[in-house]
């Protein structure tokens, strides 16, 4: 952790010396709210091995990176595409929603539009609707709690226990699910949290094995009446825990909402620097909240209220970053490079560095380092 | 394949087991007595030789031998079935596995006091420590996994995924990986040959590092590695079947054959499957069988290894220096090696005899004795490695009388009753009772038509009628000479043989269900599944036909059989019949694949795939999470 919150020190010297826009070799490093900022970007796509498409989600294994695409999945080493994974390899499915490796065992288990896929040493393994309890062959989510595996599909949940082999099936008859479509799951130590599209957050408790929905009290309704009154929508893309803050977060498609287990924190574009209210995902980690929004990607620091975005120009291919502070004012700061695509879906962390699938490529996200 | 186990004749006395000529002398109106035989089933050398400890299954305890004096100098109670032993890198702890207890007992290795009982997986068998002492390996034979105990705190840190049913665990000579052999082939379709894996742990990362293909294979079990200086080989033996082509010739290994697959590891800990190279090789001359391989070791130079003969009382003297030579012929031709029975000859040195069924073996540190577990007599042979013969026989004391269970047991394991030894009723049964999981094609006038699944021993006493046409009403007739002749290509056993045969085989149960609380108690889908099971009206109220009703054929009455043939839509044109014996379902979790001709991989399938006009049972109204319940019960059974 030490090691970390030097790193952001001397990254957060860097990003006040690009918004500056001056070399500061000699300057004192100057103590500055603003964000550690990523300002060099590396692209895959075609051009350097990687499939052509969408990709929808990336996992980090170590040194190793995943990637899962609407045309297989891919395995980076070394910031090269080492290998791509497709059903003629024995992967269920050609297009791989989502990703969960298993830090126990270093198995990766990978949820497919064709059903479930373990990957072990070399191996695939596979759950269909046909071959086992896997609800549905449409998986969106998966995620490990231990030796539980829970897989989010198109007809409800799936809870797998690897070591007995037990199936168990939540959906509409046993949980209160107002739509089928799981469409991201996030554990916590105590509970899962499921994404239901049309459905909003469903929250299953281990303990007393109830599960207990976070829906939009003013239902369908696409307006906030009140900013904070509950979830944000129902139509919810992906839900993340953060055991840091103990709070969830859930993407919508029509704005950003979090949980602290007391009050609702919600975000839109009309009042925040989020890229756009239609966001596929949100991954939350210490005090920030990552959004793959369909317009980039843009973070929320809880903290200072900061939020900055990262887009691609679509004229020059360079990157802007666009700060908007609390108090409302916004700078921008261009990059030489920029994401592969502004469509963003996911995203990764491997350490500092952000990995981000977007609709065209996948994009490794790297700090700026301080001129010595 | 039930019939090959139940056939059983009286073959010619074995030509090499001195000790298996007992099974005539003592098969004749012995009294039946209540002993526990020990079944010596795995051996450990303590580092300076003098001690052999030895692991017995039927009694539940291991035995420390003195090996200068070849006597049995102390003992320690085990949990149940202990099937496996390793010792601790500083020589001073044992770690036994108990299959049937779920746990590894810890033992001081001078005083033989228990110090813990660890838990593991289902059904622990091999196990292995790391380097440092810190890190216990173990196969769970039953979980298809490999826990990961951690010794300090005695609590089990990870299981690693192995293939099916991995049995026996070796640390490498370096202690950079933990190599796992796996029983049975993996699950595939039925007119495919088997496949099996090596499983390769990597110890510093204590993951899986790569799972190396062994075609054509099935029942690796022990291994041996050569040192660096002999090529640095695994050898693994293992038995090769024939079961995709009609079962018409026996001679030149026409039913199958045994050996064992060697292969030269990755210079990597971390290299990946493609590293290694795997050549099999078979142990078997081209007019004699050494049916089920099942120990192996080296001598510290590697220049010799011993390769137990479990089936035929004996083991096979490998001259690692010729079987080096052969291995380095180009890929053409070491892929030959595979289907040639007129290999062993060059570097089977000598076939020494041993006890009654030879399962592990070890050797001395200075490389000049060879100890061997005979499970079927409570022995130990001893053997001379320079020599090459049996310098001495060990006697742990079992009970010297012979229950008929045990003259079964003797029989079951014995494959000197087959034409030219080349199998024992275990061979396709192997883990005493076990189904091979093959497809054979067995009715020998069809010629490749009706290929029918092995089905498993267990829990198969009151199923009668046997064989998937139903034609044999009891197990006596499955063991006559008719079938017998099909099978075994030999003359049958008397009447007093078969009928201890029977009595052994209609002694075997699942050892313990792991699905099943210890109290009975059923989880709320395992609950919900036996309503199903048990159910007479679909979902919606409409009644189920009695035909169409799980108990009609699955009764519970019955070890969940009607004992008749049913045609539950499963036939296809390669059958020449289309109703089929309903099986038992107890142990059923045990048996994949299913179906009579092995095509339903999984218990799902069955209803997802093979059961399209719900002949099988009324399931298509049931939903995904009914079916996963229905199923969650089965496993209980």
């Amino acid at each position: 952790m030490n090691s970390r919150i030097t790193r952001s020190m001397l990254l957060i010297a860097a990003s006040v010396s690009l918004l500056s826009g001056t070399a500061h070799a000699q300057s004192p490093v100057i103590r500055s709210p603003k964000p550690a900022l990523y300002t060099r970007w590396i692209n895959y796509s075609p051009a350097n091995g990687f499939p052509t498409g969408e990709v929808y989600c990336v996992a980090v294994d170590g040194a190793r990176v995943w990637a899962g695409t609407s045309h297989g999945l891919v395995l980076l080493e070394d910031g090269r595409v080492k290998r791509i994974f497709t059903t003629d390899d024995g992967l269920a499915g050609r297009a791989v929603m989502s990703i969960a490796v298993d830090k126990q065992n270093g198995d990766l288990w990978a949820g497919t539009f064709g059903g479930l896929s373990r990957y072990s040493a070399g191996k695939f393994t596979n759950y269909t609707n046909l071959t086992s309890g896997l609800a549905n062959d449409l998986v969106y989510g998966v995620a490990l709690q231990g030796h539980v595996l829970w897989v989010a599909t198109a007809a409800g949940v799936n809870r797998f226990d690897t070591y007995t082999g037990t199936w168990s099936i939540f959906n509409e008859t046993n949980a209160p699910f107002q739509e089928p479509w799981a469409y991201g799951i996030s554990v916590a130590p105590e509970k899962v949290y499921v994404a239901v599209w049309g459905g909003g957050v469903l929250a299953y408790n281990l303990a007393n094995e109830t599960w207990k929905p976070f829906t939009d009290p003013d239902g369908e309704m696409e307006l906030v009446l009140y900013r904070n009154q509950g979830l944000i929508h129902n139509i919810v893309s992906s839900v993340s825990y953060n055991s840091e803050t103990k709070m969830f977060w859930a993407s919508t498609y029509f704005g950003l909402s979090g949980y602290d287990g007391r009050n609702w924190h919600n975000y839109l574009t009309k009042d925040s620097g989020l890229a756009s209210n239609f966001i596929n995902a949100v991954q939350s980690r210490g005090n920030e909240e990552w959004t793959s929004t369909q317009s980039g990607l843009s973070e929320l620091d809880t903290k200072t209220n900061t939020w900055t975005t990262y887009r691609r120009d679509e004229h020059t291919g360079r990157g802007e970053i666009l700060i908007t502070h609390a108090d409302g004012t916004k700078q921008r700061i261009p990059s030489d490079t920029g994401l592969a695509h502004n469509y963003i879906l996911n995203t990764e962390f491997q350490g500092d560095d952000i990995w981000v699938a977007t609709a065209q490529g996948l994009s490794h996200g790297t700090h700026a380092l301080p001129k010595e | 394949m039930v019939v090959c186990a139940l056939i059983v004749f009286v073959g010619r006395p074995p030509i090499l087991a001195a000790a298996a000529a007992q099974v005539s002398e003592t098969s004749q109106a012995q009294p039946e007595v209540s002993s526990h035989y020990l079944s010596p089933i795995a051996l450990q050398l303590s580092q300076d030789g003098q001690r052999l400890y030895v692991v017995c299954e039927d009694s539940d305890e291991m035995l420390a031998v003195d090996t200068r004096t070849r006597r049995v100098i102390g003992r320690a109670r085990a949990g149940k079935r202990p099937k496996a032993i390793a010792i601790s890198p500083d020589g001073k702890t044992l770690y036994v596995s108990n299959e049937a207890s779920n746990s590894v007992t810890e033992i001081d290795a001078q005083t033989f006091a228990i110090r813990r009982t660890l838990a593991t997986g289902w059904g622990p068998v091999g196990l292995a420590t790391d380097r440092t002492g810190t890190t216990l390996y173990v196969a769970n034979t039953l979980g298809n996994d490999v826990s990961l105990i951690d010794l300090p705190t005695g609590l089990e840190q990870s299981r690693l995924p192995a293939g099916r049913f991995p049995e026996y665990v070796t640390l490498s000579r370096d202690g950079s990986r933990v190599y796992v052999a796996n029983l049975l082939a993996r699950l595939g379709p039925p007119d495919q040959p088997p496949t099996s894996e090596l499983t390769v742990i990597d110890c510093a990362r204590r993951q899986v590092a790569a799972r190396v293909d062994v075609p054509g294979v099935l029942q690796m079990r022990h291994i041996a590695e050569l040192p660096p200086s002999a090529g640095g080989y695994l050898l693994v033996p293992f038995m090769r079947p024939k079961n995709l082509i009609p079962l018409v010739q026996i001679q030149q290994g026409g039913y199958l054959t045994h050996g064992m697959a060697v292969i030269r590891p990755s210079r990597s800990s971390v290299g990946q499957a493609r590293d290694y190279q795997v050549s099999e090789v078979l142990l078997d001359d081209i007019d004699h069988y050494y049916a089920d391989g099942y120990g192996a070791a080296a001598t510290p130079n590697g220049r010799w290894a011993l390769v137990t003969a479990s089936g035929s009382n004996v083991v096979s003297v490998i001259n690692t220096l010729p079987l080096s030579t052969l291995l380095a012929g180009s890929p053409a031709r070491r892929q030959e090696l595979a289907n040639r029975l007129d290999s062993a000859r060059k570097f089977v040195t000598n076939r020494v005899p041993t006890g009654r069924n030879p399962t592990d073996v070890v050797t001395s540190p200075d490389g000049r004795f060879a100890y061997i577990a005979n499970r079927m007599d409570d022995t130990i042979s001893v053997i001379d490695i320079t020599q090459q013969w049996l310098a001495s026989t060990i006697d742990l004391g079992g009970p010297k009388q012979l229950t008929r269970n045990r003259r079964g047991q003797q029989l079951f394991f014995d494959a000197s009753h087959c034409y030219q030894g080349q199998m024992a009723c275990a061979t396709c049964h192997p883990h005493e009772g076990l189904s091979d999981g093959l497809a054979w094609s067995l009715e020998t006038p069809q010629l490749g038509r009706d290929v029918v699944e092995n089905r498993t021993l267990y829990s198969i006493e009151g199923t009668e009628p046997f064989k998937w046409n139903g034609k044999n009403p009891d197990l006596e007739t499955q063991d006559g000479p008719r079938t017998a002749m099909y099978i075994f290509r030999s003359q049958g056993f008397n009447s007093s043989e078969v009928k201890d045969l029977v009595g052994y085989i209609d002694s075997l149960r699942l050892a313990k269900n792991p699905h099943l609380a210890a109290d009975g108690h059923l989880t709320d889908a395992q609950a919900r599944g036996k309503f199903l099971f048990f159910r007479e009206i679909t979902n919606s109220g409409t009644p189920i036909s009695s035909l169409q009703q799980c108990p009609t054929c699955h009764s519970p009455l019955t070890h969940f059989t009607s004992k008749i043939q049913i045609d539950v839509g499963t036939a296809t044109k390669y059958d020449t019949i289309t109703a089929f014996d309903v099986p038992q379902l107890e142990g059923v979790v045990m048996k994949p694949p299913y179906l009579h001709n092995g095509e339903a991989l999984d218990m799902e399938e069955i209803w997802t795939r093979f059961n399209p006009e719900d002949k099988h049972g009324l399931t298509s109204d049931m939903n995904k999470a009914q079916l996963n319940d229905l199923i969650e019960y089965l496993k209980t059974l």
